[in-house]
């Protein structure tokens, strides 16, 4: 059974349809990306998945429920955590405070504080950066850092998929690399399922997994990443060629 | 391309259309021919004058100003000051100046000088308010008709501090009222047409995009805000001549409430709605007090409590802004031919 | 030097009034961008809601010949069941509307309330005996000032003091703070919305009760219109410190006391009735020179 499935999606936004009758799966386990040039509608369908922009039609289910249009506190208790475009710290709270935010959820479930403190520990083993300045303002870190702490936040919340919005924008080669690194360091050991908006497919298929290429609303490839990267169909697609 | 007066002539059959509501109100007021159903009407093209005014400048800048009836207050005074007989002046407002004592002016000339006294302040107070964002603005507003009021009610010897002021020439007849009426809607309408006007709501729209294409929005702001002042000054002016008395008290917080709920529920974006607003609002105020004074039911007087009136109000006014914030004409305006097609959205891609 | 002093008890009394005042106002606009002109009704009903309704010209007290250690969690609470009352009925309507909308609808909601009142009491000022003891003057370095004065100075510091703790330390007080910069995304993160927005309605309506407390300890009377100058010197004191910060707020309140106080000690005294005209035109000065505020927050202006 699949972890997440959209089936007939439609998000709207006033007159303007963003994404049209957008369909897919995701396994357990699996790494996702969706590609696709800019207003493709990726980052709608992510909104949609995360509950801030619920669809105008269509139904997601996460792990055999319905989803589609909850409330994203309740979507996020459910077992999805999202990191957004532009990454969206809260520039006013410390580090610690940051990564602990996400851990309120669970403060009925006994014995959770020593849980979370754990987790803590293993978010600043793989980001050691972060654990450095950990009473600091997390404003006042670059750009690759933020993208760091906002990851580690998302897992702090001890999600089963993480969705995650274009998480290159803005950084440095080097640093997408290290990243890309800790993401999938991470993913092997606790079984997490990786959803990510990628505009730039070499990642993908660097990376691997499966990719699904959106462009105008809709859904137009669904297959593996390296596979598609060898095909003159990605291109074609991407930019519309034999269009009309 | 449209020019200037092609636009004019589109879209001049909506104040024609709304200056024709209101001489009818006249003509029925005429017909009924009763002392309080005339007082009524007066009342309603008061307020016309009142919202059309707050349109002006709330409608086109989207900046929700609390502090116009501050306006209508210095409005108020000045007719008073023109027009009251100099000898009552010498002995309530002595402080007045040699020359504003010794005045006497007819009420039509007072309207104008004491709309233009109005504008005046609007320029001097709108030049600071307008750099100021929107909420800022708004608070900055209410502070503006805090101040006036403070001074208006303290200085005594020129406004006679809360005490009354008398003696004002009262003016029955309803014409003066309806011209009054139908100029604020001839000026609104001629403002929303205009370059500036039109700069104003694009920049209440867009504010980003339409400082980058070059509109100084404080500016645009700035001539809206004195307009909109000069008409509330009007109105101030007309309605000291309805009553033949002022206090501060009047020109202060329930007034400004009514007459922002009458925009409000009106559409805060249309001319059409200011005068809807006032219309609709005024006769819901009307059954109200009619209930309030006791009404015959069956062989008892059924009357509701004092007070209900504006708790009324303000239940209908929190309703259409959580259900039609827009007001119950939206952007639109009444027009002839009803049928105006709207533009077709951003096609779906 | 005791006139000194008494100056400095003055400008402090009356700034942690207007402190407290823009703080209410500050917590609420901080999670919904919301400028709550109700506000300065709620401070009237707080203590109304301690007399029987009647027209009289004195107060028919019920709940105020309660004991002060019942009285004050009895005052707090209304107000603080008031503003989440007004959350839950009205405001909640509103989530997705635009801060004029809002703006607009808490004026009229202040204005439901007040002609409540109205209805119930009328318009005419009561008075009202409410702990009597602690308008008696006491010895400060050499100076009498009144008890209230002292009370109403370190009852600010002691509610300053403990909203820091509970917004620093409290994990609801870190959710309040991550709601505030950026709403939508702490809920991503499983913050619950209506919890913190109704935590931050209710900690603002007590305060407004704290505020009707002082004030009728202070004057001996209950009115209507009570809550009305203390609010609108409150919401010039949150632009003044710049829209959504609480510190800003706070230190806006403080230094409006003093200016007050201030005017007061230096006009003539033909001038002093329009003190707060004076003040307001300072305010307006401010605001030429720093238009967004003395200390801005985060996530006011909007991004491009």
């Amino acid at each position: 059974m699949s972890l997440l499935a959209l089936s007939n999606v439609t998000i709207r936004y006033g007159r303007l349809t963003a994404v049209r009758n957008v369909a897919f799966s995701l396994a357990e386990g699996e790494i996702l990306f969706i590609t696709g040039p800019n207003g493709a509608g990726k980052s709608s369908l992510l909104r949609a998945i995360a509950g801030v922009t619920p669809p105008a039609g269509g139904r997601i289910d996460f792990a055999g429920q319905d989803i589609t249009g909850r409330a994203p506190e309740d979507i996020a208790r459910m077992g999805i955590s999202m990191v957004p475009e532009g990454r969206e710290v809260f520039g006013a709270l410390t580090i610690e405070e940051n990564l602990m935010l996400g851990t309120g959820m669970h403060a009925r479930i006994s014995g959770w504080r020593a849980r979370a403190m754990t987790e803590l520990e293993v978010i600043y083993d793989t980001f050691p950066i972060l654990k450095d300045r950990r009473h600091s303002q997390a404003g006042l870190l670059s750009g690759g850092q933020q993208q760091m702490l906002v990851i580690g936040r998302a897992l702090m919340t001890n999600p089963r998929l993480i969705a995650i919005d274009e998480p290159s924008l803005g950084l440095a080669p080097n640093i997408i690399d290290q990243v890309y690194d800790r993401l999938i360091t991470l993913r092997t050991h606790r079984s997490l399922t990786l959803l990510i908006v990628e505009q730039s497919s070499t990642r993908a298929m660097m990376v691997g997994g499966r990719m699904i290429l959106m462009r105008g609303g809709a859904v137009l490839l669904d297959g593996d990443a390296r596979a598609m990267g060898q095909s003159e169909a990605l291109q074609a697609a991407y930019f519309g060629y034999g269009d009309h | 391309m449209a020019t200037r007066i092609s636009v004019a002539r589109r879209t001049v059959m909506t104040p024609v259309i709304l200056s024709l509501i209101l001489l009818a109100f006249a003509l029925l007021a005429l017909a009924v021919g009763s002392k309080p159903f005339n007082q009524t009407i007066i009342d309603i093209f008061l307020r016309v004058i009142l919202v059309v005014g707050l349109y002006i400048f709330i409608g086109n800048s989207g900046v929700i100003s609390f502090g116009h009836i501050g306006f209508t207050c210095l409005g108020a005074y000045a007719a008073a000051w023109l027009t009251i007989p100099p000898m009552m002046k010498e002995i309530s407002l002595p402080g007045l100046p040699g020359w504003l004592m010794a005045m006497q002016l007819p009420f039509g000339v007072a309207a104008g000088i004491a709309a233009a006294f109005a504008a005046v302040f609007a320029l001097i107070f709108g030049r600071i308010l307008m750099r100021l964002s929107g909420i800022a603005a708004s608070i900055a507003t209410f502070a503006m008709l805090a101040m006036i009021n403070t001074v208006y009610s303290n200085w005594e010897s020129v406004t006679a501090a809360t005490s009354s002021v008398v003696g004002i020439p009262i003016v029955r007849t309803i014409w003066p009222y309806l011209i009054g009426a139908v100029l604020a809607i001839f000026v609104a309408w001629a403002h929303a047409i205009s370059r500036t006007g039109l700069a104003l709501r694009a920049a209440r729209d867009e504010p980003t995009a339409a400082a980058a294409s070059g509109i100084d929005i404080p500016r645009e702001r700035l001539v809206a805000f004195t307009l909109s002042g000069a008409v509330m000054g009007l109105a101030g002016a007309l309605f000291a001549h309805s009553i033949g008395v002022v206090t501060p008290d009047t020109f202060y917080l329930t007034l400004t409430f009514t007459s922002l709920s009458m925009l409000v529920v009106g559409g805060m974006g249309s001319l059409s709605g200011a005068v809807l607003g006032v219309v609709i609002l005024s006769s819901l105020i009307q059954a109200l007090r009619w209930l309030e004074s006791g009404v015959q039911v069956g062989g008892s007087i059924l009357s509701i409590p004092n007070g209900l009136q504006e708790i009324a109000l303000g239940i209908v006014m929190i309703i259409i802004l959580i259900f039609r914030p827009a007001g119950i004409m939206g952007n639109r305006e009444l027009s002839w031919p009803m049928a105006r097609h709207r533009k077709p959205g951003p096609s779906a891609d | 030097m005791s006139g000194m002093l008494q100056i400095v008890f003055d400008a402090l009394s009356l700034g942690s009034l207007y402190a407290l005042g823009a703080l209410g106002i500050a917590l609420i606009f901080g999670v919904m961008r919301l400028v709550n002109f109700a506000h300065g009704d709620v401070i009237a009903f707080s203590v109304f809601a301690l007399l029987w309704p009647s027209v009289d010209a004195v107060a028919l007290v019920f709940a105020g010949n309660l004991p002060w250690f019942l009285l004050i969690p009895f005052v707090l609470a209304m107000g603080a069941g008031l503003s989440v009352l007004s959350e839950l009925v009205v405001f909640r309507r509103f989530r997705r509307a635009s801060p004029a909308t809002m703006m607009i609808a808490s004026f009229a909601l202040g204005f439901v309330i007040r002609y409540f009142l109205l209805m119930l009491f009328s318009s005419r000022p009561k008075s009202i005996s409410l702990l009597p003891t602690l308008s008696q003057p006491i010895e400060v370095l050499g100076a009498r000032i009144p008890l209230l004065q002292v009370i109403t100075i370190g009852v600010t510091i002691a509610v300053l003091i403990g909203l820091t703790a509970f917004l620093k330390r409290t994990r609801f007080g870190l959710e309040m703070r991550a709601a505030a910069e950026n709403f939508t995304m702490a809920r991503m993160l499983g913050v619950r919305a209506n919890r913190v927005i109704m935590g931050a309605f209710a900690l603002s309506g007590a305060l407004a009760a704290a505020i009707g407390l002082i004030l009728v300890a202070q004057t001996g009377t209950v009115d209507i219109q009570m809550g009305g100058a203390v609010m609108l010197m409150a919401f010039i004191a949150t632009v003044i410190g710049g829209l959504g910060s609480l510190p800003g707020a706070v230190l806006a309140g403080f230094l409006l006391g003093a200016a007050s106080v201030v005017m007061q000690v230096l006009l003539p005294v033909d001038a002093r009735p329009f003190r707060d005209a004076f003040v307001y035109g300072a305010v307006i000065l401010v605001l030429i020179w720093r238009p967004q505020g003395l200390l801005t927050a985060r996530g006011t202006k909007e991004r491009v």
